[in-house]
């Protein structure tokens, strides 16, 4: 066999594998839109704004109500100590005053 | 008339302060199915003589015709058409692809033709039945003796079929016995109709029966002694 | 075999010599291919993690709290007075005013956070459907004093299992016992994993709060359109206060997780520089032996196009290749593998984990992003170098 004909085997399978990886997608996408029927009851009844992914530090638990400055808070000097700080960033303070 | 030069002068660097004249008004003529050796000391010209011959350049001035075709102002597209079409070369230290297979590398020349596997592999097969080398075939062609690759060179050179065989210091860096082979399957190869030209110091070229005419290049020119 | 038209097995042979030239050197171009293919996958996770995340709060939050209003003081938020409620009354077309308590309780003894919210769910828009967000029992009535429903997590790390009762510790050390009533079910994990929920006074008696503060106020409008202008007037009726919109904490979530962020950056910045330093490799120019072969294939009636296209398909299947291979480990392993490496970035040291089940986002725009930032570098540092290739006289072979 020539080598172009491997590749286009290769490039065949992998066209499969993506395809099939497709078609999870909308499965789960399926799933997840009853999940989600339910959380949105769960925001509007209890008022919630965040997602819970992080739990360590309250800017990361909660960024939409807590304020951009957080971790100087506990004192002038602080600097940013959490590992999730580096992964989130901090929303825009466009709150209104 | 197979090669016609026609005060043939070639200039390198023309019009820079290092301009060199390797040929001037170099006229010949060479037959069909002739064996010509080619002589010369290094810096003579002899090599620029035999890339003007293998199509790799034009001329600057003067005329040359290869096959028919008139090299002056043929762009470089063209000349590299009208090279694969018609000349075979064989290199001094074969110029082999080491990493790729002795059947790889005779092929080589087919590529950019459009020519599809089965069919290459055919032309090469019989070839290195022809050259016996059939029993490396696959071998990486840097892993075969001196002497099989010389003959894995040679099946490239004719891999296409082309009309003119140039070779340079082929015997360079070979021993007698197989400066003696390879002489020998030029003249077989003169017999079946081809026109070789090997450029050459080696005794064992230039005094070999097949040898139809040496031509002797000094300072750009040809020398009649 | 049906005939191929020469142009196009020309263009085969080609592709054949170009992928039998990549083994030849496999070690080298495997070896590059992987790095690359596990910059991409980076990039990748980072971007489908992210958009997932993006994604579901996009879809999940549109019922957020039309205007949340927080008392400042000194840079801090801290507990706003009842009495503010009335401020607001001369304000027309607010729909309902609901004051929450909520905070973090940090778990000593296993290191959790957890978040304890209260607020009387019955004046809640959808505050009727509540139950159905969990998965048995119900959420503390009025009347029922001391009780709690708790997020899944929270269930596991106090490892109650069929038990019924948890206590927690008010700040004076005194402990506070709680019945729990109902448990949030798996679905909302997202939202709720880390919550208790109870009554308002018994989350004034675990903070120790006095009943003429709550943390914060939500207010419903009547009309939707007149969020932003009442937002304007109640942060002019109290001036010290922060007031958030809806649209601003939807918004959040759009930018929270960006290129900018210090993972992103590092993680842009490696493929860069990686790249960078491929491209110098590439661009100090063509080793000789490159150049020997270029010089023998030109001889041999190789055209400078047909050694150039030999370049382009060799830096193509690598980039592509490496593209493709990415991009599929990255969907799988957000989708089927949780993210698991870039998880505990995430999280950080959070010891409630996010039990995932997240439907990778794959944008057109995210893939040119990437693409841009892998693929056309890598071309670039390859193929343009490889015009030096025509710089190679095809008679270099017969000097």
């Amino acid at each position: 066999m020539r080598p172009s004909h491997r590749l286009f085997i290769f490039l065949l399978l992998l066209i499969f594998l993506d395809g099939a990886l497709y078609l999870h997608a909308k499965h789960l996408g399926n799933i997840l839109k009853d999940d989600r029927a339910v959380q949105t009851i769960a925001v509007a009844g209890l008022g919630l704004t965040d997602l819970c992914v992080a739990t360590e530090a309250r800017y990361t638990r909660h960024p939409a109500v807590s304020d951009p400055m957080a971790p100087f808070m506990d004192h002038p000097g602080a600097i940013e100590h959490f590992p999730t700080g580096s992964f989130w960033q901090a929303p825009a303070n466009s709150f209104i005053r | 008339m197979l090669i016609e030069l026609k005060d043939t002068t070639k200039i390198y660097n023309q019009g820079k302060p290092n301009e060199v004249t390797a040929l001037s008004d170099v006229s010949l003529r060479i037959e069909e199915q002739t064996m010509i050796c080619l002589q010369g000391a290094s810096g003579s010209g002899k090599s620029t003589l035999l890339a003007i011959m293998g199509c790799v350049f034009p001329p600057t001035s003067g005329s040359a015709a290869i096959a028919g075709k008139q090299l002056s102002r043929m762009p470089d597209r063209f000349l590299t058409i009208h090279r694969r079409e018609t000349i075979g070369f064989i290199f001094q230290q074969f110029n082999l692809l080491p990493r790729l297979s002795v059947l790889d590398n005779i092929t080589l020349p087919l590529l950019p033709l459009g020519i599809s596997p089965p069919e290459r592999k055919a032309r090469a097969r019989k070839l290195m039945e022809h050259l016996s080398i059939s029993h490396r075939e696959s071998f990486p062609a840097g892993q075969i003796s001196g002497g099989e690759m010389q003959r894995v060179a040679i099946a490239r050179a004719l891999i296409n079929n082309q009309p003119i065989i140039l070779a340079d210091e082929p015997t360079a860096h070979l021993d007698s016995r197989l400066s003696m082979e390879f002489m020998q399957i030029m003249a077989d190869l003169k017999k079946e109709g081809k026109t070789i030209i090997i450029a050459s110091h080696d005794t064992l070229v230039s005094e070999h029966p097949a040898i139809d005419k040496i031509i002797n290049i000094k300072d750009g020119r040809i020398h009649v002694p | 075999m049906a005939m191929i038209p020469k142009g196009l097995e020309k263009q085969l042979n080609t592709l054949d010599f170009a992928l039998s030239s990549l083994w030849r050197r496999k070690l080298k171009n495997l070896g590059i291919m992987m790095v690359f293919s596990l910059v991409i996958f980076l990039l990748g996770s980072f971007q489908m993690l992210t958009g997932a995340l993006t994604s579901s709060a996009d879809a999940v939050l549109e019922n957020t709290p039309e205007i949340t209003i927080q008392k400042m003081s000194a840079g801090r938020q801290e507990a706003i007075p009842q009495t503010y409620i009335k401020k607001l009354n001369s304000i027309y077309g607010i729909r309902a005013i609901i004051p929450r308590v909520w905070g973090y309780y940090f778990d000593e003894s296993t290191l959790a956070n957890f978040t304890v919210l209260a607020l009387d769910h019955n004046a809640m828009p959808n505050g009727s459907k509540l139950n159905l967000t969990l998965s048995d029992g119900h959420f503390p009535k009025k009347t029922e004093t001391g009780t709690a429903v708790l997020g899944g997590s929270v269930q596991d790390i106090l490892e109650l299992g069929d038990r019924r009762v948890f206590s927690l510790f008010r700040p004076d050390l005194s402990l506070k016992s709680f019945q729990v009533v109902g448990i949030f079910s798996k679905q909302t994990d997202l939202l709720t994993n880390d919550l208790i929920v109870m009554n308002v006074d018994d989350a004034r008696d675990l903070f120790a709060i006095p009943t003429s503060h709550v943390t914060d106020l939500c207010v419903y409008v009547a009309n939707p359109t007149e969020i932003e202008t009442i937002a304007k007037k109640i942060a002019g009726l109290l001036p010290d206060t922060r007031v958030l919109t809806k649209s601003q904490i939807q918004k959040t979530y759009q930018v929270v997780f960006s290129w900018r962020s210090g993972f992103a950056s590092i993680c842009l910045l490696t493929a860069l520089v990686a790249f960078a330093i491929l491209a110098w490799d590439k661009a100090s120019g063509l080793s000789p032996e490159e150049k020997r072969e270029i010089g023998i294939l030109k001889i041999l009636g190789w055209e400078t196009g047909d050694i150039l296209a030999v370049r382009f398909w060799e830096s193509t299947l690598v980039s592509a290749l490496a593209f493709i291979i990415g991009c599929t480990a990255a969907y799988i392993h957000v989708a089927f593998f949780d993210a698991s490496l870039l998880k505990p970035v995430m999280v950080g040291w959070s010891v409630i984990h996010p039990p995932f089940k997240l439907l990778p986002t794959v944008t057109l725009a995210d893939l040119l992003l990437i693409f841009t930032f892998s693929v056309l570098p890598y071309l670039g540092a390859t193929v343009i170098p490889a015009w030096r290739c025509s710089t190679v006289p095809p008679d270099s072979a017969i000097r």
